[in-house]
């Protein structure tokens, strides 16, 4: 059994927004992750998976030491990030990359494409000369921008969509890190490229062990690519397991519903329906309980809606947070 | 302000022509050559029906959008054909002109969604200021009100309204970005890769929306995507292009059932799903032609399972499957 590489310990981040200054209205607080913890594996492909704004990047941004938690520890190798200081830093901040989920803002506009790729080298030191030049060019042609040469003295905003992020992937590549949190990497290319990209990651982890966090809203390519999965949803983790097992055979009412919510082409009978999302919320009630509570058809009134279920083991390795998991219970579930 | 009246939502039928373009191609002028990123492609488009464009990173699809805005960058160019909006043609319209048209009555989401945004101004502020600059005469509450009306329309919570930019996440931007797109009632809207940051329940909400309002309000709407379930379920129609051309193009059931193109039928078997055995993911071999000099004969030659010697050598002609379904390759109809 491999050994954990990364460990969130209880992490919690609260955002503070302002609101309006001259309207008077209170600062509003964001509880962007709540009492997180989790463990990746050495070498292992860690799928994050949630809706919008639950928490995802900041996950990541913590990790890869942009922010720190307000609570709880993160460790990277048994070290703790928030005691981490001058050279150790500085290693650490070449052994771990991040892929932002924003190619249009994680690149310089002032820098060629071939000055983005080299930077993260010439920083480091990593090589010089004709070597460097060698690495920068065929990692662009590795990310199938090819051939290299038409690409490199382009600037960010010569380039489409898709171009931009494959430049942010060779950016964080070419380091050869440890380990690589990929912000939803491939949101803007299509299925071929994507799939190139993802041959790229498994060739990477084959060659040099890497370890990557996968920050994605696909199921699909969380399949794929993932060897196990967590679900996350406003801040707090829902539901995880292996890749295969959360997928095909999902526990929580909120993994179910989006399962439920896949665009159907292609999938048509072949995929069950859960239907434990509610059309809409429930209203005139406080939501103090299960964070799903709100949208849960299965939710159970009293208990629900005044208890938050903590994320308990259902199984070796697989892990809910529901008081009704799978088919058992709740006042809409079918009953098992 | 916009004419446009509610009750003109029975969607085809008798309905005319928005849009019409007409072997349009469009270029950026660059170091080693100009770049033709979009090569004589021509599609129509009705009232209140969606057209679905997709094709892989880099075909030319942005290049469509922001030229049907008038929003090319300082390098990109016009080479050739029409534009017929409402039967006038958009490439011979000055920029005063363009800027009458532009949200009004053509409206686009852009893909870059962080750049779209002010970075100094509340969210809030900004969409309410795009309503007021095209409707001047709107008592500043009932912008206020319109934009809470937006922010319930694309799921964003309306405490979040204040908020700039910098403090949403990725996909908080992209939706403030497409209650924009819709805050003037636009006549046709571009969605270029609206949904990439969205996780698939929001998605579907938001996609449910935008069906509706095409069926209220006659809204046109040019889909873009990498995405092919999604394009399939908002499209009526789908144009595939593939290296600045379109390749195929007709009504979704024909494309998406009975896809003819190779680099279609490429594209639709490399789709990751969850259904089935799980398969290995295997990209299409070989690489995209250069754009400043692209083959003489087929783009998609060297990739191709099918490609004779002919293919490389003459440029393949367009040939009508059925009435709504065209494929531009010679070959496709012997497999
Ligand atoms: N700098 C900030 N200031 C205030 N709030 C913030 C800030 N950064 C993030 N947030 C808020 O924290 C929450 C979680 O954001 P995060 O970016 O982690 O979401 P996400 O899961 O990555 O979402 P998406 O899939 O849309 O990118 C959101 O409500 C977001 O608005
Ligand atoms: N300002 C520019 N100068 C030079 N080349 C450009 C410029 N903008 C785009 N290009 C090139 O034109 C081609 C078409 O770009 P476009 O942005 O239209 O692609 P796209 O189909 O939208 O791709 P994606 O799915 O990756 O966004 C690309 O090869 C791109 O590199
Ligand atoms: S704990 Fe209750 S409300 Fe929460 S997901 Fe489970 S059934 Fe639904
Ligand atoms: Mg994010
Ligand atoms: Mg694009």
């Amino acid at each position: 059994m491999p050994e954990p590489i990364l460990k969130l310990e209880e992490v919690s981040k609260t955002y503070r927004t302002k609101g309006s200054m001259f309207g008077g209205r209170a600062a509003g607080l964001v509880k962007a992750l709540q009492c997180v913890s989790l463990e990746v594996l050495k070498g292992e492909i860690f799928g994050l998976v949630g809706e919008s704004g639950s928490g995802k990047t900041t996950a990541g941004r913590l990790i890869v030491k942009l922010e720190s938690p307000e609570s709880g520890r993160v460790l990277l190798n048994g070290e703790v990030l928030s005691t981490l200081r001058g050279r150790r830093l500085k290693a650490y901040r070449r052994r771990v990359q991040m892929i932002f989920q924003d190619p249009y803002q994680s690149l310089n506009p002032q820098l060629s494409i071939y000055e983005s790729v080299v930077e993260p080298i010439t920083i480091h030191r990593l090589a010089a000369g004709r070597e460097r030049m060698e690495r920068v060019l065929s990692m662009i042609q590795t990310v199938g921008l090819s051939p290299p040469e038409s690409f490199v003295n382009r600037y960010p905003h010569q380039l489409s969509g898709g171009q931009r992020q494959r430049v942010a992937i060779a950016r964080a590549m070419v380091l050869e890190p440890d380990f690589v949190v990929a912000d939803e990497p491939t949101s803007m290319l299509d299925a071929s490229y994507s799939a190139k990209i993802f041959n790229i990651i498994l060739e990477m982890r084959k060659r040099f062990g890497i370890t990557i966090l996968f920050i994605t809203h696909s199921l699909a390519a969380a399949r794929y690519l993932c060897d196990r999965i967590a679900v996350i949803y406003r801040g707090h983790l829902m539901e995880v397991g292996t890749a295969a097992e959360v997928i095909h055979h999902p526990l929580h009412p909120y993994t179910r519903a989006l399962i439920d919510a896949l665009p159907k082409f292609g999938l048509a009978e072949q995929i069950p329906r859960y239907n434990t999302l509610l059309e809409e919320e429930r209203a005139g009630v406080e939501a103090v309980g299960c964070p799903f509570f709100m949208r849960c058809r299965k939710a159970h009134r009293t208990q629900c809606g005044r208890e938050v279920p903590g994320l308990e083991p259902v199984g070796p390795g697989r892990f809910v947070a529901c008081f009704f998991p799978g088919n058992g219970g709740g006042a809409g579930g079918k009953g098992s | 302000m916009n004419a446009r009246t509610a009750g003109t939502g029975n969607r085809n039928s008798e309905a005319e022509d928005l849009l019409e373009v007409e072997d349009l191609s469009v270029g950026y002028r660059t170091k080693r050559g100009f770049m033709r990123a979009v090569d004589g492609i021509s599609f129509s488009l009705k009232k209140g029906r969606s057209l679905g464009l997709v094709g892989e990173s880099g075909c030319g699809k942005t290049t469509v959008g922001m030229t049907l805005m008038g929003l090319l960058p300082p390098n990109g160019e016009v080479r050739g054909g029409r534009i017929l909006f409402k039967g006038e043609d958009l490439v011979q319209k000055t920029e005063e002109e363009m800027q009458r048209l532009r949200w009004n009555e053509i409206a686009m989401i852009f893909q870059a969604a962080m750049n779209a945004l002010n970075p100094v101004q509340r969210v809030e502020k900004q969409i309410a200021e795009a309503i007021l600059t095209h409707a001047p005469d709107l008592p500043e509450e009932e912008a206020l009100r319109r934009v809470e009306g937006l922010f319930q329309m694309v799921n964003l919570p309306g405490e979040r309204m204040h908020d700039y930019p910098h403090q949403y996440s990725g996909g908080m931007k992209q939706r403030a970005i497409i209650a924009m797109a819709l805050a003037c009632n636009p006549d046709l809207i571009i969605a270029d890769e609206p949904t990439t940051a969205l996780d698939v329940i929001v998605q579907h909400q938001i996609l449910e929306e935008i069906k509706a309002l095409q069926d209220d309000l006659g809204i046109s709407l040019i889909f873009i995507s990498h995405d092919i379930s999604i394009v399939a379920d908002v499209s009526h129609d789908i144009g595939v292009m593939y290296a600045g051309q379109l390749v195929e193009y007709g009504s979704r059931e024909e494309v998406f059932g009975d896809p003819r193109h190779y680099y279609t039928r490429a594209l639709l078997a490399s789709y990751p799903t969850l259904a089935g055995e799980k398969r290995d993911l295997v990209p299409i071999p070989g690489e995209t032609p250069s754009l400043v000099a692209p083959p003489s004969g087929c783009r998609f030659c060297d990739r191709c399972d099918a490609a004779a010697e002919a293919c490389s050598l003459e440029r393949p002609d367009w040939l009508e499957i059925s009435p709504t379904h065209r494929v531009l390759c010679a070959r496709c109809l012997s497999s």
